[in-house]
């Protein structure tokens, strides 16, 4: 149990730190950006109770947004997410006995990958839209949000293959 | 009685996830408050520290780069040396009470002092685009001091923490900076629409305004800039909003994409100008 609050904490230093110092600082063709620290929510233990979720989500969101100065706009499309993460878990995986089981690409590859794609796809939509909020440019937005959502998806599955991959390794 | 208490217990999650959410939004929507609260920007210290530390990398690789410029930098300076040096010795050939009235005039205060400053973060992939500075209050910087880079304008402070700075750049849509062409005397706004980085809107302009492709756009009556500064350059006529004036498409004179090194501008005279002018209203 404590070692996985561990690897939880250790998952959201990486991702802020990535995502912070390198991945919103690109625009690939000017629209293209990389989104993955919502990969910490797929990580999480699928028996964490929704409250553990809703508020490491929000503080996750909340300490990008200190980074990237923009008020609110992380934390609240990451808690949203947050807060639906058991129903969009329901849709994709059969009830799962074991509370410390985390979504991984190598048990029900299918499933995570579905799982992954709805959920950035959720996530970068809400970000996008809440961003734009003020300057309409709906196509432009749609734009960034499907381009965004497949170069992200991309990240976090060959992240996720090389992650566990290891992990295995270690306790073999 | 029992089962509602129940339902407020098995749903109590959402209620959080209500609250957060409400909070953000209210986070998002008071960017005013927000923008001057230093611990919520990349103005404080941990996420200063992490920008710095990220630029000290980086800069390495911009090294070479960086030494061309200055060297292009300081050959032109010599240059401007030697022709200067060429007028003082014409002019203490002819006149040499025209000389000391020279020297005189340049000892009088100057009204601008720069503060240099490295860029530790720059963001311009989405619309809230931002600068962080590595200068801060204790080198003098107060918000609302306009930043320059070698090339033109690229934005104000908004939020100074003791050893960093938040900079607004003029690739956000929040920033205004009244201008207009260098040889025209009518006063337009610039503004910035979101869409291209190094492309902002110069608007409110006259219709009967004329433009050239290339024309130099410069600040005009601003507490913040000197005048006469550079903006960007006339691209093309843009979309306007209105029908009685026209908008241009404008190209920075900044180049947002290799920023490393400001100029953060101090007017001695702000404090007096600003006191005088909301007295008047």
């Amino acid at each position: 149990m404590k070692v996985s609050y561990l690897h939880e904490g250790l998952l959201f230093l990486l991702l802020l730190l990535l995502q912070v110092l390198l991945l919103s600082r690109i625009a690939l063709f000017g629209i293209v950006t990389p989104v993955v620290y919502i990969y910490f929510l797929l990580k999480l233990p699928i028996g964490r109770s929704p409250f553990h979720v809703i508020i490491s989500g929000f503080l996750l969101g909340l300490v990008i947004d200190i980074f990237l100065n923009t008020p609110g706009m992380n934390a609240a499309a990451t808690t949203i997410v947050a807060a639906f993460r058991g129903s969009i878990l329901n849709l994709f995986y059969e009830r799962v006995e074991n509370d410390e089981f985390v979504p991984n690409i190598y048990s029900e590859a299918g499933s995570f990958v579905r799982f992954t794609v709805f959920t950035v796809a959720l996530h970068l939509t809400l970000l996008f839209f809440i961003e734009s909020f003020t300057l309409f440019n709906f196509l432009n937005t749609l734009l960034r949000v499907v381009t965004s959502t497949i170069v992200s998806v991309a990240l976090i599955l060959a992240v996720d293959s090389l992650t566990y991959k290891k992990k295995s390794g270690d306790q073999a | 009685m029992r089962n509602l208490l129940n339902f407020i217990i098995r749903n109590s999650h959402w209620l959080v996830a209500i609250l957060l959410i409400a909070f953000s939004f209210y986070l998002l929507f008071s960017h005013n408050s927000y923008q001057r609260s230093v611990f919520l920007s990349s103005a404080n210290r941990v996420a200063g520290w992490c920008y710095t530390a990220r630029s000290n990398v980086s800069s390495f690789f911009h090294l070479k780069g960086d030494n061309r410029r200055l060297m292009e930098r300081a050959a032109q300076l010599e240059q401007e040396i030697y022709l200067l040096k060429a007028e003082i010795d014409q002019l203490t050939a002819t006149d040499s009470s025209k000389v000391e009235a020279f020297v005189l005039d340049t000892m009088e205060q100057s009204r601008f002092e720069f503060i240099p400053a490295e860029v530790v973060n720059l963001s311009f992939a989405g619309p809230n685009n931002f600068i962080t500075l590595n200068k801060g209050a204790l080198h003098g910087v107060k918000p609302d001091m306009g930043v320059i880079s070698r090339q033109g304008v690229a934005g104000v402070v908004a939020t100074v923490s003791n050893n960093f700075s938040m900079v607004i750049p003029v690739i956000n849509p929040k920033f205004r900076l009244s201008a207009k062409l260098k040889n025209s005397d009518n006063y337009g706004s610039i503004s910035w629409d979101g869409r291209e980085v190094q492309q902002a809107q110069l608007g409110e302009l006259p219709k009967h305004e004329l433009f050239q492709p290339g024309d130099t756009v410069i600040t005009s009556f601003s507490r913040i800039f000197p005048k006469r500064l550079i903006i960007g350059y006339v691209s093309d006529i843009g979309e306007s909003k209105d029908d009685n004036f026209n908008t241009f498409n404008i190209r920075l004179a900044t180049d947002f994409y290799s920023l490393r090194d400001v100029l953060i501008i101090r007017d001695a005279f702000y404090e007096e100008q600003k006191k005088l002018e909301e007295e008047g209203q």
